[in-house]
């Protein structure tokens, strides 16, 4: 829109109404002004919009970097312990001989099977560490810590998802589901990669321990597969991908990423605190 | 000449082939230390007339098979005859055609005959003269007679074997019990480098198989019938199925001409001697292996402290699952109606 005719048309707009005609000097002065003051009126609604978008997308970060690495170093390991660990669980079924087939025997699956293992306790041992001596980490096991507003929020949670109550549960940093998931993995390393070890190293183990202490180690490591691949695939990737929520994938754990409105939904407790602290951050710079 | 010479025979024993009746045969052959002398070495040519009435070809003629004996007394040594002269497809005298014979010619001892080493065929084994049906205890290949059999060229192999429970077994009157050919088979026996073979690592589970997971026979004798399946189960058991051939099969750990229950000392699976058996493949093994119990089958109360970590984990994820699934159901059924609401109002 060109300000200038726009005023121009006003101009012939108001002459026609009143049927006069004006001095073509004070036309001019007249023309001018009304455009200038269409093009400030532009500029301000566009700078007004464009604050506004980026309000709408103002994001936060969720997840370290270091966090961010865990993760995946974690989820690879488990993918590739699963896929070449059910075949042989699973070693009836017409799928375990393609898988074998496929990936060029039960010897490449059992190598392809150890450096899953390897990825995994890597990633224990780099998440104890990072827990015990980073700063951040040592705050984020804080949060993770189970506490009474679990179970009420838990409550809460299951009355809302019945329909009994309108209010959804507010969580802070983690939810209980979350910390369920954080702390089923402590469960879950601890034995696959205690019986897992005995396996690997049977024969050193053998000089060790009495037979049944391996029966025992391969029924556990079995067992306790199922139950954590059954956790991930029905459990983890409901709440992570096929949630209404967030389907088809919520991708913070892989960008750190989380949106205002996300984080107004899902942390409101976090987002209070976090507006909190920036609040007393800027009240102590002004008086400074 | 010779062909005016063979038309005279022809015609001859064309003459005499009615009246030519084993009975004439037996006049000599009938005869118990009627031989000859060959290569300074006296051969018997003595026929028991009586064994040979209760073969299986009592009712032919001596010249059904030797056709080329055509005058009594022959004058010359007859022609060797062989099995396949009349057991071949299509043949009319109505000898029985079977699959063996072409069997046995893909065996080690056909292929040893081939190259011309001393290696039985049919006649070594069924004998020459008094044939008879396998079910016959009398007959050569009566299952009790095959140890003596074998054991007549394997002789060291005989003694190992006459050492097994298997022949325990069959001394006992336990006729299910394994001899050589139940393991190695009667007439395709090959070489255990050969993928056919019953003696090749990934068939051994298969051969023991065929009695020891035999439900009726095994609680006849004694033996846990649940072993097969639960080796199938094992590390050992799901490698080799996978073509880790020198992972553990059942020979490994229990021999095999001398296989023995682990109640005897002298059995390798006996717990002295488990440490040393394991050994063989993991060098550290101590006493240690044998403290504990083997082929478990954790879903079976006898397997002692594994079963119940097998019941644990069983109830801990039924558990688990149908809380977290109850969850998600919720979740989503909760999301649904409240989705519905909002489009209603």
């Amino acid at each position: 829109m060109d300000p200038k005719k726009e005023a121009e048309r006003l101009i012939k707009e108001v002459e026609a109404e009143e049927g006069v005609t004006l001095d073509a000097e004070f036309r001019e002065k007249l023309k001018n002004e009304i455009a200038e003051k269409i093009r400030s009126e532009i500029e301000r609604k566009r700078k007004e919009i464009k604050r506004k978008v980026e309000e709408e997308e103002e994001y936060f970060v969720r997840f370290s970097l270091n966090v961010r690495l865990q993760h995946l170093t974690l989820a690879v390991g488990v993918i590739l312990l699963i896929i070449t660990g059910l075949p042989i669980k699973f070693h009836e079924s017409k799928i375990a001989e393609l898988f074998f087939d496929l990936i060029g025997g039960i010897q490449v699956s059992r190598i392809l099977h150890r450096i899953g293992a390897g990825l995994l306790i890597f990633v224990s041992i780099w998440h104890t560490l990072y827990i015990a001596f980073t700063k951040e980490g040592r705050n984020e096991f804080k949060e993770l810590l189970p506490r009474k507003k679990d179970f009420l929020d838990f409550w809460q949670n299951i009355k809302y998802m019945l329909g009994k109550t309108n209010e959804r549960p507010k969580y802070g940093r983690y939810s209980y589901i979350e910390k369920f998931d954080y702390w089923a993995v402590y469960w879950g390393m601890v034995i696959m990669v205690f019986s897992g070890l005995i396996l690997w190293f049977h024969n050193f183990f053998l000089g060790i321990f009495p037979k049944f202490v391996f029966d025992i180690a391969k029924e556990a490591h079995s067992d306790e597969a199922m139950l954590a691949t059954l956790a991930i695939v029905i459990w983890h990737w409901y709440n992570a991908h096929f949630n209404p929520h967030v389907f088809p994938f919520n991708p913070t754990i892989f960008t750190g990423k989380i949106s205002k409105e996300r984080m107004l939904r899902e942390h409101p407790l976090e987002y209070e605190k976090i507006m909190k602290e920036k609040l007393s951050r800027e009240g102590k710079s002004d008086e400074r | 000449m010779k062909v005016w010479i063979l038309i005279f025979f022809v015609l001859i024993a064309n003459q005499a082939n009615s009246q030519l009746k084993n009975q004439r045969c037996f006049v000599c052959h009938g005869v118990k230390n009627f031989g000859i002398v060959e290569q300074g070495k006296f051969k018997s040519l003595y026929v028991s007339r009586e064994d040979f009435e209760a073969s299986v070809h009592s009712k032919f003629a001596c010249v059904s098979c030797h056709v080329d004996v055509r005058v009594i007394p022959h004058l010359t040594k007859p022609r060797k005859i062989h099995c396949l002269q009349c057991h071949f497809e299509g043949n009319v005298v109505g000898a029985p055609v079977t699959a063996k014979p072409e069997k046995y010619k893909e065996s080690v001892h056909a292929k040893a005959v081939a190259k011309g080493k001393n290696a039985p065929d049919c006649k070594d084994c069924h004998t020459v003269h008094y044939v008879r049906k396998p079910e016959d205890p009398n007959s050569s290949v009566y299952k009790t007679r095959v140890p003596e059999l074998c054991g007549g060229c394997h002789q060291t192999i005989k003694e190992e074997y006459y050492n097994s429970i298997h022949w325990a077994g069959i001394k006992r009157g336990e006729l299910s019990s394994a001899v050589c050919s139940d393991c190695h088979r009667e007439h395709d026996i090959l070489p255990p480098e050969d993928p056919r073979s019953s003696l090749n690592p990934k068939n051994v589970i298969g051969t023991c198989d065929k009695c020891h997971s035999d439900v009726k026979l095994m609680k006849r004798v004694g033996v846990p019938v649940t072993n097969p399946e639960a080796y199938k189960e094992s590390f050992h058991g799901i490698a080799l199925k996978f073509g880790v051939v020198k992972a553990a099969n059942c020979a490994s750990c229990h021999g095999y001409h001398d296989v023995l229950p682990s109640r005897d000392p002298r059995s390798p699976i006996h717990p002295a001697n488990l440490a040393k058996t394991c050994g063989k493949c993991h060098p550290r093994a101590n006493e240690n292996v044998a403290k504990g119990k083997f082929h478990v089958l954790p879903g079976e109360k006898e397997s002692g402290i594994v079963y119940y970590v097998y019941t644990f984990f069983k109830w801990f994820t039924l558990i688990v699952l149908i809380g977290l699934f109850t969850h998600i159901v919720l979740d989503l059924v909760g999301h649904i109606r409240r989705k519905r609401k909002k489009a209603s109002e």
